[in-house]
């Protein structure tokens, strides 16, 4: 295989590896990957012997992901929870208030805080042992990303196997599986742990695996067998299988395993190819046998909980450390730049990916090479993302501790001075306690402050994280959930929120970042319309010219079905000139003929399933080709079967009417797809020895190409292109070329050559490819369509309306990028573009003279320039009035030089300047890095959407990450907090839950912080009159009571119900999201206002009713004492602060008058039965109540104390309201439920207003190609046995039918 | 959505659309609670709103603030301040010392009664700089040992007043009791006695329960200092109405506590003589010492601030419901919005309405001013609100999105709605002369 580029690069990248281990081995690692340091001794396994391996004691198959168990439980559970500071703050306060120096009884904290702790261990243990249905490739997902379930483990662990025992495959639960155990795995089954593969179906020993759960890309990957246990594939055979195992201990290293199988005598080295991981799924291969080497958690997916080091990761960010890296390696300087910079991407990205870390990026200096890559598949917990918001909470809580430390100096101050022997009724002359002795104020002081630190730690509102808690996680699994506006009929997908910690993040989100594919469109290819020989046929209307047509007021006719027409998925043309044979008769049937078989045999399509044309599925890179390739089975031209060196093509009336005929093509070459070359080529043989060069790909190269001659045709084609370009349709030229077999045999030599060449052999490729690709003769057009997904033009309408920026990363072509933009009403024509690509004729000429580091300088350059350049206009426009809207477009290789430090600024000025960004041909890093880029450098609040496994950086990097679930592919819905299963529920995420969370949760700190500092304040002022004794004010069970009971539910459920404008007026009012953007609820100006109005009710509070009971209260003369006043108080406090609450509402449903109502009468409930029970207040609120003064102050205060409040938000509404309030007014005789009507009449007025005129021209002009896909050249040469060094992990690629991995791995 | 309905009505049967009830649908059941429908009705502030709360609350307020004006000075009170003038002259440079001595303490005050004064009278002595709610003092008792003669020994708090030496322990226990007050008063006019009643002076609910039946003092004061008066150790401490009075300790360290009733009118301008013996010792923290004889009324003893608290807030409330209504009528909303402005009849209405579409304003709000200003980058789109024939126009604001987010402009113009009520196509018109809204 690769030896010698495995040795270039193992001796640097693990120098002593090789030494050590025994044997050489030809472990192929990745490249720059360093191995964990591996457990000392190797491990042997007796295959098939159980007896055998039982002295070793192999960890079991089964496993568990789950939190807790039984007995962990409890101390676990303890555990998390002290690891909230408020937590910890509170136990300290309960063990100070057990020592002698505090005023209060224990029970005072002990009890909220024992409440508040079970109330989070109730809601752990639900959540460990929640149940989600689903299917086990989910689970083991789930497992990936550590969503750890008890439910699931137990799925998981009974998941049933073939175990070979006794010569017969026997079904046993995965969790019973041994070390050395034989186990047969079917087709599309999982692997139940680490295999050594011994035999397959497939008769060259090979199989074909998935690794979407360990590295999240759904193509396949292919794995050999060892050429002597090929055999052993029925149980009879297998169970003579005697083999010797000696590897490696397990260890986390994804692509490297090390070891022999000691077999009939003979050392036969293992290799990664054959090894089967858990986790893995089997495809295309009826089933394999293999041997268990790892189980359990000492499999590579499972192998270690936590990483190695955290401090252990960098991105690729800046160039500068590119290149610091170059001039380390000799050897790596040769290599590609770009190359090196997409491995460093790739890396990098799976730093991002695994540690997700990526928010960390600006801090990051750690020598590159000792990232562990193989991070990636451990099952690690991704830190949960917090919302700005609760890191504000955090600072607010800085600011209280501030406030109490403030108010306990002043106490303990006061305390120093105050005590003194002249008060001699306290008794402090002999062997007073230290805390009181006169002798030593600053023992005293030192004492009071802890006394006082006791008594005011109600300051810290100690339920108010468990509450916000239980808001949110009501939020997202009752609202978010369950919201039927948010569920996908079609696929069956409600929406899904992951998380719970970010729903009020979901109303201040300022900036989208969109992945194009999946996302916008719904990633379904259809053949839609071709050219071929100047004619152009399919009848089809797309929606970009429906919407442009609506937009002009035309109406345009659906036409209806004809008979012909085929429904297929990935073909939607009806043109009865070529249906059904028809083709025949058209002028050009000869050059139809040419159009379909370039169709049916230039292409890297992998058929799959049953070999007729109904049941026969495409397997393949981009849907573009599948699109094609169907489109040439219903034209006739069938193709079924591809072998190594042959596609078999099943063609009907090609000679006459009505005749079948097999046909097949031998495969001789395939130039394969690249950036660069753009288009894709493949020579074959006719059965009749015809040589032809059939070649696809975009306008511009194949058109450079073309033989001279037929000038109208050529004219008439582009004059199509740009009609189907216009229309948003993406298109391909087709041609093709008769080649003498001297010619070929000639080329083939240079080629082969070329092909085992070990340095920059794709640029030799690709020269070679050169010699061939020329004197093409074209032969039309194909056109296929994108679909958008339903709705996404008005909910980007909506979303931009509420101050919501939309920018499109994409991994597309620009054009192709440029065009969706356009039919998403991102871009229009009265937007000033600025287009940063690096498609210049400058940057091409330098990449052609092939020196790395000047081009690398001249692109750089280059970029500054145009970014420089971009601005200043930008600025120029911004200043002019009326200036035109701004739209940046940039391709990946341009900002991967933006992004460099120095010009990162540059960068983001012109981007924040423009309504819209679009960067096309961005890798997965790049997508992460302009999140961070907008999340860090202009600390805006990021979400980023998308749907494959190439989003999950950029879903990880943005503030929230949004998946689109409902199809297949889990990882961006794995890796996200929300999963929405269409774009444009976004509408009814961000402007109708984000927005009512936002509000909610800011009401709800905003408040908790009120009422406790407003209870906390009259403490104060209290110990100002006790001569700063620290004697509180309240008895120990009120203030104990206060937060968990008094005031608790009432503020939970404004948290679950209180709303601004019903949910229709929200879409219907996207500007109302503003509000959140700008964070207008809770600034520190809300915060400020709040504790003024806490610190004027406290003074009310205390100073009326001390002041008013200064003299007796009823007509027996008798006086009232500190109990009386203090009950009297907190009767004051209670009613005045649940009736704040209510003001604050701006819908007050039933369950508002309940919980206030209920509140306040518990207070009274509880202190009738307490005050007959305890000593202290005894019957304290019945002597209250026997006086005028109860009544008529329990009438004052709380008016008194909330005059101010009234007056304020009288005032503030009056004269400066928010805009939700204004929308309220307008619509406050409208009828509360409203939503259905609403929400259509909203939809209505999505229409966009602004006229808009079709695509302009010079988009037009772009011909819409967009076709890529990854090669399957490697594959094809390795079965030809054509020497090309090729990686372990990545053979053959499919692509998933959603996502389109760009991570470039073909060496 | 109309499935709404169907699904709750037959059971999540699947949505009306898909047609094939699907067993195993995720459709979420509908429910008025998940899909946030609660009925809830929506409290709005209106300008209306708040003018009549002020004005309710004025009209409450008032008059129960005069009744407790007129309840409050119903009261006649006497007060006189003692604690220096009972100290001989010579003595008064070492009050301490005085205090502290076995001189004799008999001292004799009078005070003038200035309105007649209907029985019960009530005899208070209020202390001052006196701090019962001292941290320590306050928990410097046992109230079981209060309560049961059994719980004698349950001194623990009571320190250091706990155990008498060698005595076993001390009932009633603690600084409370040790330090209680020990002047006593004697009243006289015109040579005649006058009894104090000093019975029902402590709360019943204390004398009940709080205070045994059956539990004496026991070597109360017996230790080295005496700290206040003596109990008789023949009377159970529920009849101690003294120490109970006392022991209710005061929220404040100024404090009145009730020391008897006089059951005689005394009229205006007679002349109450007091003879009082001076015990206790206010002297070492400058405390002053008073005595107070108050008649009460329904409210109670004499306290005119819930009255002028009432008062006050009521007058409060009724200034600022007119000034709000002057404010409403005079300067509507600063003629961003006024719901029942009716001056634009409804066919200026529609004449306006072909004006209306076929302009485009460009305008901004100044959201520190909330005034229209021009600012030509702002693009506008006009909705008409033709709901009641209020002649109002919407002016929705999309911010211009080519301004630089984050720079300062955002920030000052952060308003995206504004409602305007226009009076009358003259008023349209007045707006674009004066150029606060400019066509373009």
């Amino acid at each position: 295989m690769s030896g010698e580029r495995e040795n270039v690069r193992g001796s640097r990248s693990r120098p002593s590896r090789d030494s050590s281990s025994g044997p050489r081995i030809s472990s192929q690692s990745v490249i720059l990957g360093l191995v964990q340091p591996q457990a000392p001794g190797n491990r042997t396994i007796y295959c098939n012997d159980r007896d055998a391996n039982l002295p070793v004691r192999f960890k079991g198959n089964s496993i568990s992901t789950t939190k807790y168990n039984f007995f962990t439980f409890f101390p676990k559970g303890m555990f998390e929870q002290f690891r909230r500071v408020a937590n910890c703050y509170f136990l300290m306060i309960s063990i100070l208030s057990m020592t002698p120096i505090s005023p209060v009884n224990p029970v005072t904290n002990v009890v909220p805080l024992t409440l508040v702790l079970l109330v989070s261990l109730i809601k752990e243990a639900f959540e460990d042992w929640r149940w989600e249905k689903c299917s086990l490739h989910i689970l083991l997902c789930l497992n990936y990303v550590q969503q750890k379930r008890f439910q699931n483990d137990m799925v998981v662990n009974n998941t049933l196997i073939d175990v070979l025992q006794d010569e017969k495959w026997v079904a046993v639960p995965w969790k019973k599986l041994q070390v050395g155990d034989i186990v047969r795995v079917k087709q599309d089954g999982f692997f139940p742990a680490d295999l050594l593969f011994l035999a397959s179906t497939n008769a060259d020993g090979v199989c074909y695996i998935e690794t979407a759960n360990l590295d999240g890309e759904t193509n396949l990957k292919i794995r050999k067998a060892l050429e002597r246990t090929w055999d052993y594939l029925t149980p009879e055979k297998a169970a003579e299988f005697k083999g010797e195992v000696q590897c490696e201990q397990p260890n986390n290293s994804l692509y490297t395993f090390t070891g022999n199988l000691i077999f009939q005598k003979q050392t036969l080295p293992l290799s990664p190819n054959q090894i089967l991981l858990r986790g893995c799924s089997l495809r295309n291969t009826e089933y394999i046998v293999g041997a268990v080497v790892f189980t359990g958690h000492e499999t590579k997916l499972d192998i270690f909980e936590e990483p190695p080091s955290s401090e252990c990761f960098i991105p690729g960010w800046n160039l500068g450390f590119r290149q610091r890296l170059l001039k380390e390696n000799e050897e790596n300087q040769r290599l590609k730049m770009a190359k090196m910079n997409e491995k460093v991407h790739f890396l990098a990205l799976v730093q991002i990916q695994i540690l997700g870390l990526a928010r960390e990026l600006d801090h990051v200096v750690v020598p590159f090479f000792y990232i562990p890559e193989e991070v990636m598949m451990n099952s690690m917990n991704v830190p949960s993302k917090r919302s700005t918001l609760e890191r504000k909470l955090d600072k607010l809580i800085l600011a209280l501790f501030g406030t109490l430390f403030m108010m306990c100096l002043i106490g303990a101050i006061g305390s120093g001075i105050f005590i003194n022997q002249k008060y001699y009724y306290l008794g402090l002359d002999k062997g007073v306690a230290a805390e009181f002795n006169p002798g030593n104020r600053f023992v005293v002081a030192a004492l009071t402050f802890f006394t006082l630190i006791t008594l005011y730690s109600t300051v810290i509102p100690i339920s108010l994280y468990v509450s916000i808690e239980m808001i949110k996680f009501i939020q997202s699994t009752q609202f978010i959930n369950k919201d039927l506006q948010m569920y996908h009929a079609e696929t069956n997908t409600p929406a899904l929120a992951r998380t719970s910690n970010l729903n009020e993040e979901l109303g201040q989100v300022e900036y989208i970042f969109s992945d194009k594919t999946g996302t916008l469109t719904r990633n379904l290819m259809e053949f839609f319309k071709c050219s071929i020989g100047g004619e152009v046929y399919g009848s089809g209307v797309t929606e970009i010219e429906k919407g442009a047509a609506q937009r002009n007021g035309i109406k345009i006719q659906e036409l209806r079905k004809s008979a012909t027409a085929i429904q297929e998925k990935g073909f939607n043309f009806d043109d009865h000139r070529l249906m059904r044979g028809a083709w025949r008769n058209e002028p050009t049937s000869d050059t139809c003929k040419e159009f379909f078989r370039c169709l049916a045999i230039c292409h890297t399509v992998l058929p799959e399933g049953d070999e007729s044309p109904e049941k026969i599925t495409y397997q393949s890179a981009s849907p573009d080709e599948a699109a094609l390739v169907t489109a040439a089975k219903n034209f006739g031209f069938f193709f079924y079967r591809r072998t190594h060196t042959m596609i078999h093509v099943r063609e009907s009336c090609v000679e006459k009417m009505g005749k079948i005929q097999d046909v097949a093509y031998e495969i001789l070459n395939v130039l394969e797809f690249n950036s660069t070359r753009k288009r894709q080529s493949v020579v074959c043989r006719y059965p009749n020895g015809r040589l032809v060069l059939y070649c696809k790909g975009a306008d511009t190269v194949i058109y450079e190409r073309l033989a001279s001659g037929n000038d109208d045709l050529k004219k008439v084609n582009r004059a199509h292109l740009e009609q189907f370009g216009s229309a948003g349709l993406r298109t391909l030229c087709l041609a093709f070329r008769d080649l003498s077999p001297e010619t070929y045999e000639s080329w083939n030599e240079k080629f082969i050559l070329a092909k085992s060449s070990l340095r920059g052999r794709e640029t030799k490729l690709d020269e070679v490819a050169e010699l061939i690709e020329k004197d093409l003769i074209l032969i039309g057009s194909t056109a296929i369509e994108d679909k958008l997904q339903e709705g996404v033009p008005a909910c980007i309408e909506t979303l931009s309306r509420a101050g919501i920026k939309v920018w499109v990363l994409t991994g597309d072509q620009m054009g192709t990028a440029i065009n969706i933009a356009y039919a998403c009403n991102l871009i229009n024509n009265e937007m000033k573009q600025f287009i940063i690509s690096s498609e210049t004729d400058a940057i091409r000429e330098v990449e052609n003279r092939g020196d790395q580091v000047e081009i690398a300088c001249f692109i750089k350059e280059e970029v500054k320039k145009q970014l420089k350049k971009c601005l200043e206009e930008a600025q120029h426009y911004l200043h002019s009035a009326p200036g035109p809207k701004l739209t940046l477009v940039m391709d990946g290789k341009c900002l991967m030089y933006a992004l460099d430090p120095t010009l990162r600024v540059m960068l983001l000025n012109l981007s924040l300047n423009c309504t819209s960004v679009v960067c096309c041909r961005v890798s997965p890093l790049q997508k992460a890095q302009v999140t961070s880029l907008v999340k860090k450098g202009a600390r805006k609040i990021t979400l980023s959407i998308g749907d494959g496994a190439n989003d999950v950086s950029m879903i990880q990097a943005a503030h929230i990450g949004i998946g689109i679930s409902g199809l297949e592919g889990m990882q961006a819905v794995m890796a996200s907090d929300f999963a929405i299963a269409q774009f444009h529920y976004l509408t009814d995420l961000l402007l109708v839950h984000g927005q009512w969370s936002y509000l909610r949760i800011c009401k709800v700190i905003a408040y908790f912080f009120y009422k406790n500092l407003t209870f906390t304040l009259t403490q104060f002022w209290f110990t100002f009159q006790t001569g700063f004794s620290g004697q509180r004010f309240y008895d120990d069970w009120f203030q104990s009571l206060y937060n968990v009971i008094f005031t608790a539910l009432p503020v939970i459920i404004v948290g679950l119900f209180d709303k601004d404008v019903s949910a229709s007026l929200s879409k219907r009012y996207p500007e109302l999201y503003k509000e959140g953007i700008r964070d207008a609820f809770f600034k520190w100006r809300v915060v400020v206002t709040w504790a003024c109005f806490s610190v004027y009710q406290s003074l009310v509070f205390y100073h009326f009713v001390i002041t008013s009971s200064a003299s007796g209260k009823n007509s027996s003369g008798r006086m009232l004492g500190q109990w009386d006043i203090s009950t009297m108080a907190f009767t004051c406090v209670v009613i005045t602060v649940n009736l704040r609450l209510l003001m604050i509402c701006n819908s007050i449903t039933r369950w508002h008058y309940i919980s206030v109502g209920g509140s306040i009468l518990a207070w009274f409930m509880f202190i009738f039965v307490y005050s007959v029970l305890r000593e202290n207040v005894f019957f304290v609120i019945y002597v209250l109540m026997s006086t005028f003064y109860f009544y008529l102050t329990v009438l004052l205060v709380p008016i008194v104390a909330l005059f101010g409040d009234f007056i304020y938000l009288g005032i503030q509404r009056w004269f400066f309201p928010y805009d939700s309030q204004i929308v309220q007014e307008i619509h406050r005789h409208e009828l509360d439920d409203n939503t259905s009507a609403g929400s259509l009449e909203a939809g209505s007025q999505r229409t966009p207003q602004e006229e808009g005129n079709p695509l302009p021209r010079e988009i037009s002009r772009h011909t819409g190609f967009a076709f890529d896909s990854p090669g399957f050249e490697s594959f094809f040469a390795a079965q030809l046995g054509i020497y090309a060094p090729q990686k372990a992990w990545d053979v053959a690629r499919r692509a998933s039918m959603k996502s389109k991995p760009k991570m470039p791995q073909r060496n | 959505m109309s499935s709404h309905t169907a699904s709750s009505s037959n059971g999540g049967n699947g949505s009306g659309d898909s047609g094939v009830p699907k067993r195993n649908s995720k459709r979420p059941k509908y429910s008025k609670f998940t899909q946030q429908e609660l009925p809830a009705c929506k409290p709005i502030l209106t300008p209306r709103w708040v003018v009549s709360t002020f004005m309710l609350i004025a009209i409450v307020f008032i008059p129960i603030g005069i009744a407790c004006l007129i309840g409050s000075r119903d009261v006649v009170e006497v007060v006189e301040r003692y604690e220096t003038e009972c100290i001989p002259v010579l003595n008064r440079t070492n009050k301490v010392q005085f205090i502290q001595s076995d001189a004799d303490k008999t001292c004799t005050i009078s005070m003038t009664i200035p309105k007649r004064m209907k029985q019960p009278i009530y005899v208070y002595y209020q202390l001052d700089n006196f701090y019962q709610n001292h941290r320590r003092y306050v928990k410097s008792r046992s109230d079981e040992q209060l309560k049961s003669a059994s719980k004698e020994n349950d001194t623990s708090a009571c320190k250091p007043e706990d155990i008498a030496n060698g005595r076993g322990a001390i009932v009633p226990c603690g600084l409370i009791a040790w330090s209680l007050f020990n002047d006593t008063y004697s009243f006289s006019r015109q040579n005649q006695s006058l009894t104090v009643n000093k019975k029902e002076i402590a709360w019943k609910s204390d004398k009940q329960k709080r205070f045994g039946k059956n539990v004496f003092p026991k070597n109360f004061q017996g230790g080295g200092l005496v700290g206040g008066a003596t109990l008789n150790e023949s009377i159970p401490l529920n009849e101690q109405e003294d120490l109970m009075v006392w022991m209710r300790t005061a929220a404040l360290p100024t404090f009145r506590k009730l020391y008897g009733k006089i059951e005689v009118d005394l009229e205006e301008k007679e002349v109450i003589n007091v003879t009082l013996m001076n015990y206790y010792n206010t002297y070492s923290f400058n405390g002053k010492k008073k005595l107070v004889l108050s008649t009460t009324s329904w409210i109670g003893g004499r306290n005119d601030f819930l009255g002028i608290a009432y008062l006050t807030v009521g007058m409060i409330s009724f200034a600022l419901s007119m000034g709000f209504t002057v404010v409403y009528f005079v300067k509507p909303r600063l003629a961003f919005y006024n719901e029942d402005f009716q001056m634009c009849p409804a066919s200026d209405l529609w004449s306006m309405v072909p004006l209306v579409d076929s302009i485009r304003f460009s305008y901004a709000v100044d959201s520190t001013t909330r005034d229209l200003v021009t600012l030509p980058s702002y693009h506008g789109t006009e909705v008409l609100d033709r709901t009641k024939n209020v002649c109002r126009i919407l002016l929705m604001f999309k911010t211009h999105p080519s301004l630089p987010i984050g720079t300062e402009a955002l920030h000052h113009f952060g308003t995206s709605l504004l409602i305007v009520t226009l009076m009358s196509m003259e008023c349209l018109k007045h707006y674009i002369d004066s150029g606060r809204i400019l066509l373009v």
